[in-house]
């Protein structure tokens, strides 16, 4: 099983938040929330980079370890997702995260904050893969449709990669090799520094659902 | 012409005003340390052009950046402190569950081998008001909100660990759910009814001379016999140190790092959530714990206690046991709610 990673290479961004667009697009995200966001170091001045940052899907999440209804699992892939049905919008996740990815629909007076929304890695939620109702939760379920993530397939330069880890990480490398420069990867000490939380023993409330078909048309065919 | 040259100064100043200030809000608002780096880092680009360390220390600042896309703390790539608060608060948490089921065990215990505190004298049928109406509908008033913030802040914090297993993810959800509600709702409650509270009960349990021995001796409750209490005012020294700790103490950091917590929407950082959310649970279980020992002792714990709260009267004997020195200002006159004496009812007579 691949272990499903992003990569952003910080020498080929630049700032074009495709990868935002993509993924609101992707997801029909409701207003107020982003769940992929560019930030830029050194703006306009010499050795700018900018980053395109999401759920980085930890090896040892912080959100998973502090959440007190323990919503989130982590699949076989090593996606970390969250099931909204359990969710309370407590904000510990938000307070945890050092990516800054779990994203609440409104920051309301007494804590009222809704359902926490996240980078899923195109990977949806518990519901059957494509349902309506894992669409209306959590947007596409892209990977079911053996698809890579909006945002890195959306990406002009190539920055942003999403996939097996090993697979990018031979990219980067060779990358990193040809233009001699640029080895550093933004985030993954922190993301997958850790060593690697066990996938979560499926959930009573897991229906398996209808297999997609493999036109990659999200069973519409 | 002297008007309208007025006038014109007036113009050009305002304009030059408000042309400054629109310079300043468009100049990024750098301190000399931030602009250092800056430059360093620029120079570097010119020395070492592979070399993009600088950069990826930058990172880790967890200072903001530059984004488009908007939002509280969008702009800051890498927040460590995250990671800090996670890893303090896990075995704070865990800590402080193992402390409060010890201190549960605790009085257990003590109720195993010491018993209720029973009254030595027979009752005279004299009885003597100990709490005015007012003062109970505040005490009880408290006391649902502060057990009901209490509960349901044990549901947040340890139900993942003590619940979730027994009732399954359906179910502990809507628990954790309605706790959380619940929570932020009757905190705003609290906030405001514990000032009253700490006012109304302030004047009693100011510390006396006679406080001193009665804490050095624990109160004579370690003497099984109940016959060796050392004599106390309208309150007891244990009953101040709980007024102290439990109200104003706990009360007051809970209801300030409450707050910060319940109200989200005034954009506070995450790193002042981060902290107000330790101390607010380092409070809280401070706070459970101190309340356990009360609801023990105004209850099964003290024979006639809870009497003196839920009618607000006591014995004659049951005041002369616990409250020696309060009892001997009721009989002289001397003790009083507000302005007006402590009523006593003799024998045979209705209550007030």
């Amino acid at each position: 099983m691949a272990r499903m990673k992003f990569i952003c290479d910080a020498e080929r961004c630049i700032e074009c938040n495709s990868c935002v667009v993509a993924c609101k697009q992707e997801h029909n995200i409701p207003w107020g929330v982003n769940r992929r966001r560019v930030v830029t170091l050194n703006d306009g001045v010499p050795g700018e980079r900018s980053i395109s940052a999401a759920c980085m899907h930890c090896s040892d999440a912080p959100c998973m370890a502090v959440c007190p209804v323990d919503c989130f699992y982590k699949t076989a892939d090593g996606v970390v997702l969250h099931d909204k049905d359990l969710c309370i919008g407590c904000g510990y996740c938000f307070y945890a995260c050092p990516f800054g990815a779990p994203q609440f629909p409104q920051d309301g007076a007494f804590g009222l904050r809704g359902k926490m929304d996240k980078c899923t890695f195109c990977a949806g939620g518990p519901e059957p893969d494509g349902s309506e109702a894992e669409f209306q939760k959590y947007g596409r379920n892209r990977l079911a449709e053996g698809k890579l993530p909006a945002c890195a397939e959306m990406c002009s330069t190539k920055a942003l990669l999403g996939g097996d880890g090993d697979v990018l990480a031979d990219i980067y490398r060779q990358r990193a090799m040809a233009r001699g420069k640029g080895s550093e990867v933004w985030g993954w000490a922190t993301a997958y520094g850790r060593p690697e939380g066990k996938p979560s023993a499926p959930r009573p409330q897991d229906k398996p659902g209808p297999k997609a078909p493999a036109n990659g048309n999200g069973g519409k065919s | 012409m002297r008007n309208s040259s007025i006038l014109s100064a007036a113009a050009v100043w305002v304009a030059t005003l408000s042309l400054a200030g629109a310079a300043v809000a468009q100049t990024p608002a750098l301190n000399p340390e931030d602009a250092q780096r800056a430059r360093a880092q620029q120079q570097r680009q010119r020395t070492q052009p592979g070399n993009d360390a600088p950069v990826w220390r930058d990172v880790r600042y967890g200072e903001p950046k530059v984004s488009a896309v908007r939002g509280r703390e969008t702009d800051v790539l890498i927040q460590s402190e995250g990671q800090t608060w996670r890893a303090a608060r896990v075995p704070m948490a865990t800590t402080g569950g193992f402390v409060f089921a010890l201190a549960l065990l605790g009085i257990l215990g003590f109720y195993l081998w010491r018993g209720p505190i029973e009254l030595t004298e027979p009752p005279t049928g004299r009885r003597i008001e100990r709490f005015t109406r007012a003062q109970r509908i505040m005490h009880w008033t408290l006391a649902i909100a502060f057990t009901t913030l209490g509960v349901t802040g044990l549901i947040i914090t340890f139900g993942k660990n003590v619940l979730l297993p027994v009732f399954g993810y359906s179910v502990f959800s809507v628990v954790a759910m309605a706790a959380k509600i619940l929570h932020n709702f009757v905190g705003p409650v609290f906030v405001v009814l514990l000032p009253i509270m700490i006012v109304m009960f302030l004047k009693s349990n100011l510390f006396k001379s006679y406080d001193w021995p009665w804490i050095k001796r624990f109160g004579g409750m370690m003497d099984r016999t109940g016959r060796s209490e050392v004599p106390s005012g309208k309150a007891n020294a244990g009953q101040k140190i709980l007024f102290w700790l439990m109200l104003v103490a706990v009360g007051i950091t809970a209801a300030i790092t409450g707050l910060i917590l319940d109200f989200p929407n005034f954009d506070q950082t995450r790193q002042t959530m981060q902290i107000a959310n330790g101390i607010h649970m380092v409070a809280g279980i401070g706070g459970v714990i101190l309340l356990a020992f009360h609801i023990y002792l105004g209850t099964v714990g003290m024979r006639g206690a809870y009497d003196a709260m839920r009618h607000g009267y006591v014995d004659e004997s049951w005041a002369k046991q616990h409250h020696r020195i309060w009892y001997e200002d009721v009989m002289s006159g001397k003790a009083s709610h507000g302005d007006r004496p402590v009523k006593v009812v003799e024998p045979g007579r209705g209550a007030a």
